[in-house]
């Protein structure tokens, strides 16, 4: 299986995208923003959609599409985004954009499923030192800024009675989320990100109560689903998307019942 | 709340009674950038340098979705490095503090599933890990049975003394004002008045025509409402 260029890329990729999601994932479960990161995947797929059409590189219509979008949610106040029916409307509208792109610029049927479902094939080198340098970035980032973006990601009325600008963390991280959204939206396609960054970080909370240990359990299992994924997927010929969320979910429902298993133990206790 | 002016000094506990609508809770909120005035601005000001502020409420919305244990609760507080891990002195002063206020047993447990009284003990731990020079307790007792209740203002009492901390606190208590307050601001809409506890609590006749006249306005206007029934307890005691 290594023996081939596209497996070696898809490793490297898929591993560095894992971490990424594994990490941010737990902010965004802990921000209640899950919602939130699936209208900026769909809102991705518009970007890739127009960067399709208007010939240009697809990271660019990525990270054009994300950025704005997430900007639009800050300004908007995350908490009335998160509760509104606004956000079906905004992710309907960029589900509708990017389908009005695709037909516009006459896009073959396969690029549309890719960028839905996401391909693993496909990455060359460049695309590699483009994920390496992202991801980088996103988990410099987190590290700077690690500290605000805990406390107020866990406790937001003690963030905001402690002084933190919560305004401009809730900003940034949203920017940093349309980062990573952008990225991972080439492996997995705009549908599967979220699953990607939301289930890993979703079933970690269920096995520990430490911050740090839901940050290196949910990579760790976001990691696993990528290797199993496409260890399965170059076997079976199946998805690779199938068998990455498939392993997340398996990892959530055996969460939940080690989670009500301990609360039985502990109301025994 | 109008031209309200307040000196507080080192080491002091005030507490802020009045009766609903007052504008207590405003106030602290005001003083913590909570909430923002409608009209003129809150300054603070502190001798040295711009005071840190510690802040407890009454409750605290915590996600059982996503339980985090009480250790890291606590050192959420701990903002002032940009480094993510904690120093060797920063765990020293968590573990320090757990121990203060009693917490270092409950370290592993998810907040969500503590007792009321042990939350708060998680809350305070929380604002005195970042060793503020103003603490403020709105109503943070109030849920609380009477033990758990003396063990709260024992600990800020003692906090107080350990570490010169000031304390604000609202409370309809007058047994606790009493008990722990070194001063009072006494709060009703429109005016205010500041004292020490025994000249304020002991004018029988003022109080009651503060908390009488609050009642009144609540029978007139709403009628049956939780900010009837408190003013009614608070002007009884």
């Amino acid at each position: 299986m290594f023996q081939y260029d596209f497996m070696q890329h898809a490793f490297i990729a898929g591993t560095l995208i894992a971490i990424m999601c594994g990490v941010i994932g737990v902010f965004i479960i802990a921000r209640s923003l899950s919602f939130v990161a699936h209208t900026i995947s769909h809102i991705g797929f518009a970007g890739a959609a127009f960067a399709a059409y208007a010939g240009i590189d697809p990271l660019v219509g990525l990270l054009a599409f994300t950025l704005a979008g997430s900007v639009g949610v800050g300004q908007m106040g995350v908490r009335m985004f998160r509760r509104d029916a606004s956000i079906s409307v905004i992710l309907s509208l960029a589900l509708g954009l990017g389908i009005l792109f695709l037909s516009l610029g006459n896009i073959q049927g396969n690029y549309s499923r890719t960028l839905l479902f996401g391909s693993v094939v496909g990455i060359d080198l460049q695309d590699i030192w483009q994920i390496v340098a992202i991801t980088l970035f996103v988990l410099i980032a987190l590290c700077a800024g690690y500290r605000w973006l805990k406390f107020d990601s866990f406790d937001q009325v003690g963030a905001q009675a402690a002084g933190l600008p919560i305004r401009w963390i809730s900003i940034g991280f949203l920017l940093l989320m349309a980062v990573a959204t952008s990225v991972t939206i080439q492996i997995v396609g705009a549908l599967l990100v979220f699953s990607l960054m939301t289930v890993p970080a979703a079933a970690a909370r269920l096995y520990t109560q430490s911050i740090f240990g839901m940050i290196l359990l949910s990579s760790l299992i976001a990691v696993l689903s990528v290797w199993f994924g496409l260890v399965s997927g170059y076997y079976t010929n199946a998805p690779v998307s199938f068998f990455i969320v498939a392993f997340d979910a398996v990892s959530y429902f055996l969460g939940i019942i080690y989670h009500r298993l301990m609360e039985r133990r502990r109301a025994v206790a | 709340m109008k031209d309200l002016s307040l000196d507080v000094s080192p080491g002091q506990m005030y507490a802020i009674i009045g009766p609903n609508g007052a504008g207590k809770s405003t106030l602290l909120k005001s003083i913590l950038g909570l909430i923002h005035p409608q009209h003129g601005e809150i300054v603070l000001s502190c001798d040295q340098k711009k005071p840190v502020i510690g802040y407890v409420p009454q409750s605290r919305v915590i996600d059982d979705d996503m339980p985090i244990c009480a250790r890291d609760f606590i050192s959420l507080g701990q903002v002032s490095s940009f480094f993510p891990w904690p120093s060797r002195r920063e765990k020293r002063i968590l573990h320090e503090m757990m121990i203060f206020t009693d917490t270092d047993r409950l370290a592993k447990k998810p907040v969500g599933k503590l007792s009321g009284g042990e939350r708060q003990r998680v809350f305070l731990a929380q604002a005195l890990v970042r060793h503020p020079d103003l603490l403020l307790l709105d109503e943070s007792t109030a849920n609380l049975d009477p033990d758990a209740q003396t063990r709260m203002m024992e600990l800020v009492k003692k906090a107080v003394h350990e570490w010169g901390v000031t304390v604000l606190f609202i409370c309809h208590d007058f047994q606790m004002v009493r008990a722990y307050a070194d001063h009072i601001l006494l709060m009703t809409r429109g005016y205010y008045k500041t004292g020490d506890v025994q000249s304020i609590l002991d004018d029988q006749a003022m109080l009651k025509n503060v908390f009488q006249s609050s009642f009144d306005e609540g029978v007139t206007h709403h009628e049956g409402s939780a900010s009837s029934g408190l003013s009614v307890s608070a002007s009884s005691r």
